[in-house]
């Protein structure tokens, strides 16, 4: 059964004029991404990961293309719109600052949960429930300060997942991790691939793109091949 | 609709939490942001109580004078220090009061109750034994005196009419009076001498303080208008009292008290009056600028240091906003819409001013009571409707102090501010 894409991107353009010239960090991206879809997207520094990564996050918005998510066309989306997208269709998790440093793990993943509006009660369980999942239901009232990189890395995969949305995107998560680390971390992401999510992650380390199906790259802002594996 | 409700209340207990959390974490930095309306609220608060206690201060003094009369004198309290422009003017004869109390009966519908003649000076000196008390108040006027004065006697009796029509050399003396010769003894059947009469003590006044801090009526001796003639002369300072049926309308009243008095001084029509008609309320306008001064000297304290603090603030959530770029950015990706993050700074900056005018408030509030204690004379007066000024003042310096750096955050990219360092 063909379900339709979760993602869809049109000739998908970001520009940053800085002055006089112009950085063609996207330069005609066509892209989709299916439901379960786990992914990785590769591409030396500079390429427009980031960018790429952004503009599926709802971070920002493409200077020209479509880019349709679950049905919504989101070029057309204003600020509000947008923060209620983050919040519902998308988990993020980032290279660095993922948590907020002086609340402990509870609060940092509940914090989505407050922005859509769920009663503190509701928020608790379902912020343990999120964190047990991850392997840190006897962490829950830790600060991330007395938490380890790859500690810290699995809170905000929990956070990810709180309000179970379309699509995890995680940019570099195991950038500052050891490889031992990484290596549990990518083991949860893969649990959550064959748990149903749809996961898409950048990186530039190629053993940790082994973990994911599909393969992604870019060079100067286009795709340059986009392998099943 | 029910929904968004309930995210706008989670959302708001969540920017109380972090507006404490911030607070908390930054005390000193928070505390001199907030130094500006904490100078301010004092300011505000410590003028509001001056002008307060002035005003009771004055109110009490006022009642002291009643409200219900009116003095008809040689020169006007309005226009008080310009002496030369009533020189000239005829002197008033107590006589005029019998002629004013039989116009008062004729007239039924009249606004005046009763006329009552006064003449006084301030150079009198009363003596008993070896004590002599200079510079007192001697009064004559009539049996009808009381019901145009305020006090109460603390014992004896006022003069009755046989007395009054008599001149009998009688005397009742305000408090200070008795203490001053007496002590703690009984005043009343003593023999004090002023000038070279001698007076029988029948009454002594209830101690009543002293009349906006200058005159006091406890230093008064009043006698019957033919003894004080007797022993000082007819040369007195003459006022007729006037007594009115209603104050709410005493313009009536001394419009028709005008007339009266400018038929019995005979008065042509175009002739301006050669005297004046006073009442309390020519002090209060007196007292106004006095007022009004204290009031645009606190105001310019209150608005210097508010702003001041205001600017502070300002200054402060910038920097915050600044430092916490990358929190934003966070908070936007997890779904905190513009209004959110709006709402985050501009909580915590008027959660800084409100705590800063809390901390005014009880310093305002110590400063009143230790100057209450202290002077315990000096009119001080702490309103709940000052407390509440406060607050708002203090809450409307949050609002817009941090207005601008709240619209600057939630207008920041979330892209962008994600990648700040
Ligand atoms: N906000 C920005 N303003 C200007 N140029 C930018 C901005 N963000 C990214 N770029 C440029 O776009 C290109 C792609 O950047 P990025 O997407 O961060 O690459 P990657 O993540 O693959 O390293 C780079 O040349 C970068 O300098
Ligand atoms: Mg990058």
């Amino acid at each position: 059964m063909e379900t339709s894409p979760v993602i869809t991107m049109r000739d998908l353009k970001r520009h940053y004029s800085m002055g006089e010239e112009t950085v063609k960090a996207l330069d005609g991206v066509d892209l989709e991404f299916l439901k379960n879809d786990y992914a990785a997207i590769m591409g030396p520094s500079g390429s427009g990961k980031s960018t790429l990564m952004n503009i599926i996050g709802c971070l920002d918005t493409p200077t020209s293309g479509t880019y349709i998510l679950n049905g919504q066309n989101v070029a057309e989306m204003d600020d509000d719109e947008l923060a209620r997208v983050r919040n519902r269709e998308i988990g993020f998790v980032f290279q660095t600052f993922n948590l907020l440093p002086r609340i402990n793990c509870l609060r940092n993943v509940e914090l989505p949960l407050i922005y859509a509006g769920v009663n503190p009660r509701e928020r608790e369980e379902r912020a343990t429930e999120a964190l047990n999942r991850v392997g840190l239901g006897d962490r829950i009232t830790h600060k991330p300060t007395e938490l380890s990189g790859g500690q810290i890395q699995r809170v905000a995969i929990a956070r990810a997942l709180i309000n179970n949305p379309s699509i995890i995107l995680a940019d570099e998560p195991t950038g500052n991790l050891d490889t031992a680390t990484s290596q549990d971390i990518m083991e949860i992401f893969s649990d959550l691939s064959k748990a149903g999510n749809t996961i898409i992650l950048i990186t530039h380390e190629e053993d940790i793109a082994l973990y994911t199906r599909r393969i992604i790259r870019l060079r100067d802002g286009r795709i340059e091949s986009d392998k099943k594996q | 609709m029910k929904r968004s409700l309930k995210q706008f209340r989670y959302e708001t207990a969540e920017s109380l939490h972090i507006a404490l959390f911030q607070i908390r974490a930054n005390k000193i930095r928070s505390f001199l942001t907030a130094l500006g309306v904490i100078i301010g609220i004092v300011a505000i608060t410590m003028m509001g109580t001056a002008i307060n206690g002035i005003d009771r201060g004055f109110d009490k003094s006022l009642a002291m004078l009643g409200y219900d009369v009116i003095y008809v004198q040689k020169s006007s309290w309005s226009t008080m220090g310009q002496w030369w422009r009533y020189r000239n003017r005829a002197d008033l004869k107590t006589s005029y009061t019998e002629a004013i109390n039989r116009t008062i009966e004729d007239n039924p519908n009249s606004n005046l109750l009763v006329a009552v003649p006064q003449m006084s000076t301030y150079q009198a000196s009363v003596q008993y034994r070896d004590l002599t008390i200079e510079q007192a108040f001697a009064l004559g006027t009539s049996y009808r005196y009381p019901q145009t004065a305020s006090g109460d006697l603390s014992s004896g009796r006022f003069f009755t009419p046989t007395e009054s029509a008599a001149g009998t050399m009688v005397a009742v003396i305000g408090d200070d009076i008795a203490t001053g010769l007496f002590g703690e003894r009984e005043a009343v059947g003593n023999i004090i001498k002023m000038k070279n009469s001698r007076f029988r003590v029948i009454g002594v006044f209830r101690k009543q303080g002293k009349f906006l801090g200058l005159f006091s009526f406890d230093n008064q001796v009043i006698m019957p208008l033919g003894a004080f003639e007797k022993t000082f002369g007819k040369k007195g300072f003459v006022t007729l009292r006037v007594k009115i049926r209603d104050q709410k309308q005493v313009d009536d009243a001394k419009a028709e008290l005008l007339g009266i008095m400018r038929r019995i001084r005979r008065l042509p029509p175009q002739k301006e009056a050669d005297f004046s008609i006073n009442e309390q309320k020519a002090f209060k306008s007196q007292l106004d600028p006095i007022k009004n001064g204290i009031a645009a000297a606190g105001i310019f304290i209150t608005g210097m240091s508010l702003f001041v603090g205001a600017i502070g603030i300002m200054n402060i959530t910038f920097v915050s906003v600044k430092e916490r770029t990358r929190e934003i950015g966070l908070r936007k990706a997890l779904g905190a819409r513009r209004n959110t993050i709006l709402m985050q700074f501009l909580i915590e900056s008027v959660m800084i001013c409100l705590i800063g005018g809390l901390i005014g408030l009880v310093t305002s509030f110590l400063m009143t009571w230790a100057i209450a204690t202290a002077l315990p004379d000096f009119p001080v007066q702490f309103s709940p409707a000052l407390v509440f000024a406060s607050l708002v003042v203090s809450v409307a310096t949050g609002i817009i102090s941090g207005l601008a750096p709240a619209v600057n955050a939630s207008r920041l990219d979330p892209a962008d501010s994600l990648r700040y360092e």
